[in-house]
């Protein structure tokens, strides 16, 4: 399938300007570059969560020394992309073709759930949005405990979440956007948002460094009250939400039923051979 | 009868922050909306006082006349009479804040969860003394014992900010652990403690020159620490170990694990007795204190609160 080619470019500077910021880290040095490219619709929840991010992320490399602008591309391209890692949502094959143009780039796939994509294993391919697979098995873990709970279903995010200061991302994404933080925006901003901080701790924007990093010792604090990190599969491990009209009701792992640390009992899919 | 005059004056000169009320460890409720009085000689919960929505820091006036509460849902700091157990006046201290610490001057350095600020706030004229634009989710707040220094952590930046006094500006910014929650300063002031929540660990920290200088990951999924303190001694950390409900105690030199000491669920204040022989502990999920005689490390007496208890001084 041919793939359209870019569009538009637009270049979205960081919200907060730079500061004059102090310390040991950055006393002598000029502030790190960190370029990012969103690929996908403008104004859909996951851009909008990516500028989420990114603000939060500007905020840390006020005081560290990094400079962060977002790259907004409509469309997929596998014309080479000037950025440290590519915040893809895409349609599934759109995505793997960005991966598969781009191998030396850190992609993270924010809407697609396909457990397919997860068994392909590619080496820069990191899910950020959870596998159909997790949210089958939260839902599943449930109902051992509440058989009853007929119309549970299971979420990455939801908006009215509040521990773990969860509420504090609500309330943040909520002022700036006007809108709930659903699944896609909050896999948006984590995208960022797990990146920067690789990027403040190997101070460097250079993607072969992030993806070993990513790969190797993420401890993601996605404000689900659990340390993160990605599955050789690529997928990132993390707690999903059960909701029940519309109203969050637990979270899986589910205590009592599994470890509430084993994040590994949701979604497991091998690498095909 | 001039012998036992000479008598109550020394013992006067001893106690010399408190009145006439016995020493007491005052317990913010943050549920339970109210600051739960125990009696140290007894252990046994003598006043409930009600100060409002959602308390959460409180702290201790230098000279000991005052406590000071965090009352986050009113967005207000409230004033008890420790000796009267009143609550004698409030003001307002910024968006939702979450706890402080008292500089030997007496003013309160609060972080502001809300806004990425800690603000500075004198307490007997209610009035902002400085603002300090710091990470996201501003916590935890220490500040040394000399009160040239201030730390802030912020839990969704990741750092430590380390903040000069009187000049109010940030001199470094020391990366830690994902959520950073408390920090504390060694006797010296030229040490620091911090835990970090969700990766589970301690960092120590040369101030001067921002230096991580040791780490003690918790070796437990559902350690999740919170607060933490140095012996009197200076020997020991004691770092309460939220989901563990566990207090961890931590060699100094080594940040090697000494001990555990099982405690109520979700374990996160910690508060010493001036002579370092009892550390107070509020289990939040079991609303309770634990009291552990820090010569056994073991708990000496339990003793229930107000619902969801979180923060904690003691006044001698």
């Amino acid at each position: 399938m041919p793939l359209r080619f870019l569009k538009s470019t637009v270049v979205q500077r960081a919200a907060c300007c730079l500061v004059i910021f102090s310390g040991w880290l950055t006393a002598a040095a000029a502030p790190l570059e960190v370029k990012l490219a969103y690929i996908g619709a403008i104004n859909a929840s996951a851009h909008q969560g990516a500028l989420q991010g990114l603000e939060e992320a500007q905020q840390q490399g006020d005081f560290l020394g990094q400079h962060y602008t977002l790259v907004e591309l409509t469309a997929a391209t596998t014309d080479p992309i000037d950025a440290s890692a590519v915040i893809a949502a895409l349609p599934t094959v759109e995505l793997v073709a960005v991966a598969a143009a781009h191998p030396n780039l850190p992609v993270f796939n924010v809407t697609r759930p396909d457990d397919a994509l997860r068994t392909q294993c590619k080496a820069n391919l990191l899910h950020v949005i959870p596998n159909a697979k997790t949210l089958v098995d939260a839902v599943a873990q449930w109902q051992v405990a509440h058989p009853e709970a007929k119309t549970v279903r299971a979420q990455a995010w939801h908006a009215d979440f509040e521990k773990y200061s969860a509420s504090q991302l609500n309330n943040r994404y909520r002022e700036k956007f006007k809108q709930p933080m659903d699944d896609a925006a909050w896999a948006g901003w984590a995208a960022v948002k797990l990146l920067s901080d690789l990027v403040a701790r190997e101070q460097s924007a250079d993607p072969a460094v992030l993806l070993k990093a990513l790969r190797e010792h993420l401890a993601f604090d996605g404000q689900k009250g659990v340390t993160m990190s990605f599955r050789d599969n690529g997928q990132l491990r993390q707690p999903v939400l059960l909701v029940d009209h519309g109203k969050v009701v637990g979270e899986a792992p589910v205590r009592g039923v599994v470890e509430v640390e084993d994040l590994d009992s949701l979604g497991q899919m091998p690498c095909a051979q | 009868m001039r012998k036992s005059f000479a008598l109550s004056l020394l013992l006067c000169g001893l106690c010399a922050q408190a009145g006439a009320a016995p020493p007491r460890v005052f317990i913010t409720n943050e549920s339970g909306n109210s600051v739960s009085v125990i009696d140290i000689q007894t252990n046994k919960v003598t006043a409930t006082i009600a100060v409002g929505k959602r308390p959460r820091g409180i702290g201790l006036a230098p000279d000991g006349r005052e406590i000071y509460v965090a009352v986050s849902g009113e967005n207000v700091i409230k004033v008890i009479d420790p000796e009267t157990l009143k609550v004698t006046r409030s003001f307002p201290s910024g968006a939702d804040p979450e706890t402080f610490a008292v500089h030997p001057n007496g003013n309160l350095y609060i972080s502001n969860e809300e806004n990425a600020k800690a603000s500075v706030y004198d307490p007997h004229t209610g009035k902002l003394v400085a603002e300090i634009k710091v990470g996201i989710e501003p916590e935890g707040v220490a500040i040394s014992p000399d009160g040239t220094r201030a730390i802030v952590t912020s839990e969704s930046t990741n750092m430590l900010h380390v903040i000069a006094i009187p000049e109010h500006k940030i001199v470094m910014n020391i990366l830690v652990g994902a959520r950073p929650r408390a920090a504390t300063f060694s006797a010296d002031g030229k040490i620091a403690y911090a835990t970090s929540e969700i990766s589970g660990e301690v960092k120590k920290v040369e101030v001067a020159s921002g230096k991580i200088i040791g780490r003690a990951p918790l070796a437990d999924d559902k350690a999740k620490p919170k607060d933490i303190l140095v012996s009197r001694d200076g020997k020991r950390v004691f770092v309460a170990g939220g989901r563990a409900n566990r207090v961890f105690v931590l060699d100094e030199k080594t940040l090697d694990i000494l001990t555990e000491i099982p405690v109520g669920n979700r374990v996160w204040g910690l508060a010493l007795t001036r002579d370092g022989k009892r550390l107070y502990t509020t289990d939040g999920a079991s609303n309770q204190v634990s009291v552990i005689d820090t010569t056994t490390n073991k708990v000496m007496a339990i003793i229930p609160v107000g619902a969801q208890p979180w923060g904690l001084t003691i006044r001698e």
